[in-house]
């Protein structure tokens, strides 16, 4: 993989240990399920580990549309995140709108702060390379970061969760019912994407940018109407996952950097590229991180899911789905 | 059916085409042959939409299509196989195979799609048996008859052709040299541009010799053949 990524995780992983070190200073609160089983507990952590990694895994599969079109890694991601649970709380709680309507049209509002994102910040640069563009994602991240705390304020928002609150209790585990709503909307997520560039001619459209915008052109395909497209897409799958999160974990303004570095974390630990692979990443970022901040520490929460990350690709590089072989063709 | 005048091009401020004026009359084979940058795949690409051009006409069955962008010229049945292949390197055989025919991939075309991607398969037996594997994969020949495939799934009635012999084996040169022979006898109209002099003059019928952005010498090909200043320069002596 090429130096430039290393580079990018190391800057990660500092930054995750600084604010690890910065939680540090907090007393962890001793934990009330004591009276629990030791069993049960670690099956409460597997289950919040697997939510919290299905929200990793839909930001990863936003990175992934993306990269696979563009071979751009979209830093804005994290944000699109946010504005879903944001926008979706105006909707809810300021126009008043059932929970139903204001879903899709929350979906709807991001998609177009994606297609925005294109037009404003990716297409007007001449020249681009794909550095320079990663760079304008970032800087639109900043943007869109700022805007959200002046709309919304630094208070984080709730919102209800889509079929009340009564907890199950399975194991000794609470489990409330959102998780089911949070993986079963990655689930179809990841399959209706699955299908969507392995068995269209669209989805092997967008793929054929990527690969070589030239020869793309050549054969007919409209590559900047493609580049919208995959920005649209993966601003929609971010509102999705920042509207089905908030009833779990509150939502502000500032949550989509985090949000955008796990996720990241999670498309590369899976192999960048590959939607399976940003599944099993997100998943495997998301138990970690609830595994080692439930028994080891909860201030080094930010740290395990990012070390494991270096581990796993220092054995294998192009990630645990990613082929080698496709990564050596890659130019980023 | 296909009329150039007086094109310029220029990348930044170097000019790379001056006055540039072809011919490629339907049914024809017309090659231009030149050395290494002498503006002979500039004059592909301003043709194909790759590339905007300063100055003159591109006259395709008689309407100019200067200034559309590649993908629409595509539609209109030019076709263009550009240098170095550039093949969907991380798409399977079959996926670039596919894509050539993206612009009218419809359930309704599905026949012709199919039927097409079974004459391809006669054409260059070795795509076939290599149909799922990665294209990146492939051998720098097997790579060109890839992209002479996709560039046939578009229906051309104008084939354009960069270098199809670069970096490629002798023995594979002759056979791609040999489909470029049958697609013109079954009714493809080639312009063909190529460093390979001797073979680019054997199977066209007019050529065009391009030297620094202009053209220098043009005859029928067979003329060419034995001009003594081509012999030469580009033959070899």
């Amino acid at each position: 993989m090429p130096k430039l990524l290393s580079a990018v995780y190391t800057i990660l992983v500092i930054n995750a240990i600084k604010l690890s070190a910065a939680f540090c200073g907090e007393l962890c609160l001793i934990n009330s399920m004591e009276k629990i089983t030791v069993t049960g507990q670690i099956f409460q952590y597997l289950i919040t580990g697997l939510t919290v990694g299905s929200i990793y895994a839909m930001v990863a599969v936003g990175f992934n549309i993306i990269y696979n079109v563009t071979e751009i890694i979209n830093f804005a991601q994290g944000e699109f995140v946010m504005l879903g649970g944001l926008i979706m709380v105006f909707f809810y709680a300021v126009v008043k709108l059932p929970l139903i309507v204001a879903f899709p049209a929350t979906v709807i509002l991001v998609t177009l702060v994606g297609i925005l994102l294109d037009r404003l910040a990716i297409r007007p640069i001449r020249h681009p390379s794909v550095l320079t563009l990663i760079i304008a994602t970032i800087a639109a991240s900043i943007l869109i970061k700022g805007a959200a705390m002046l709309i919304w304020g630094k208070d984080p928002y709730d919102l209800p969760a889509f079929s009340g609150r009564d907890a199950i209790t399975v194991f000794g585990a609470v489990i409330q019912p959102q998780y089911f709503w949070v993986i079963g909307f990655l689930i179809i997520v990841v399959i209706a994407l699955s299908i969507f560039f392995d068995r269209t001619i669209i989805g092997k459209a967008m793929s054929a940018c990527a690969d070589n915008p030239d020869a793309a052109s050549l054969v007919g395909i409209n590559v900047q109407q493609m580049i919208l497209l995959s920005f649209a897409l993966s601003a929609a799958i971010g509102a999705v996952a920042g509207i089905t999160i908030t009833p779990i974990s509150l939502m502000e303004y500032d949550r989509g950097a985090m949000l955008a570095v796990k996720g990241f974390g999670a498309a590369i630990l899976g192999g960048l590229g590959s939607f399976p692979g940003a599944v099993v990443g997100g998943l495997i970022m998301g138990t970690i991180e609830s595994l080692g901040a439930g028994l080891i520490s909860s201030g080094y929460k930010d740290a395990f899911a990012l070390i494991v990350l270096l581990v796993v690709l220092f054995f294998k590089p192009s990630g645990i789905m990613g082929s080698i072989e496709i990564s050596r063709i890659k130019r980023f | 059916m296909l009329v150039i005048k007086g094109l310029n091009a220029a990348y930044d401020n170097i000019r790379v085409l001056k006055d540039v004026s072809i011919k490629v009359p339907k049914g024809k084979v017309v090659s231009i042959i030149g050395a290494n940058g002498a503006g002979k795949s500039t004059l592909l690409k301003a043709i194909s939409g790759l590339m905007q051009i300063k100055k003159g006409s591109i006259l395709y069955k008689e309407k100019d299509i200067v200034g559309m962008t590649a993908n629409r010229i595509v539609g209109l049945g030019i076709s263009q196989v550009p240098e170095g292949r550039q093949i969907f390197a991380h798409l399977s055989v079959l996926d670039n195979i596919h894509l050539g025919a993206y612009l009218y991939f419809k359930r309704n075309n599905r026949l012709e799609i199919t039927e097409r991607v079974h004459r391809i398969y006669e054409i260059f037996p070795i795509l076939e048996t290599r149909s799922k594997q990665i294209a990146g994969t492939l051998s720098g020949g097997e790579q060109q008859m890839l992209a002479i495939a996709r560039a046939l799934m578009a229906r051309p009635e104008l084939l354009l052709l960069d270098e199809p012999s670069m970096g490629i084996a002798p023995l594979v040169v002759r056979e791609i040299f040999n489909v470029i022979e049958m697609l013109n006898e079954s009714g493809t109209t080639v312009l063909l541009v190529e460093q390979n002099a001797r073979a680019a003059l054997k199977v066209a019928d007019y050529s065009y010799v391009l030297e620094s952005g202009e053209i220098v010498m043009e005859g029928l090909a067979g003329e060419l053949l034995d001009n003594p200043k081509v012999k030469e320069v580009y033959l070899g002596g």
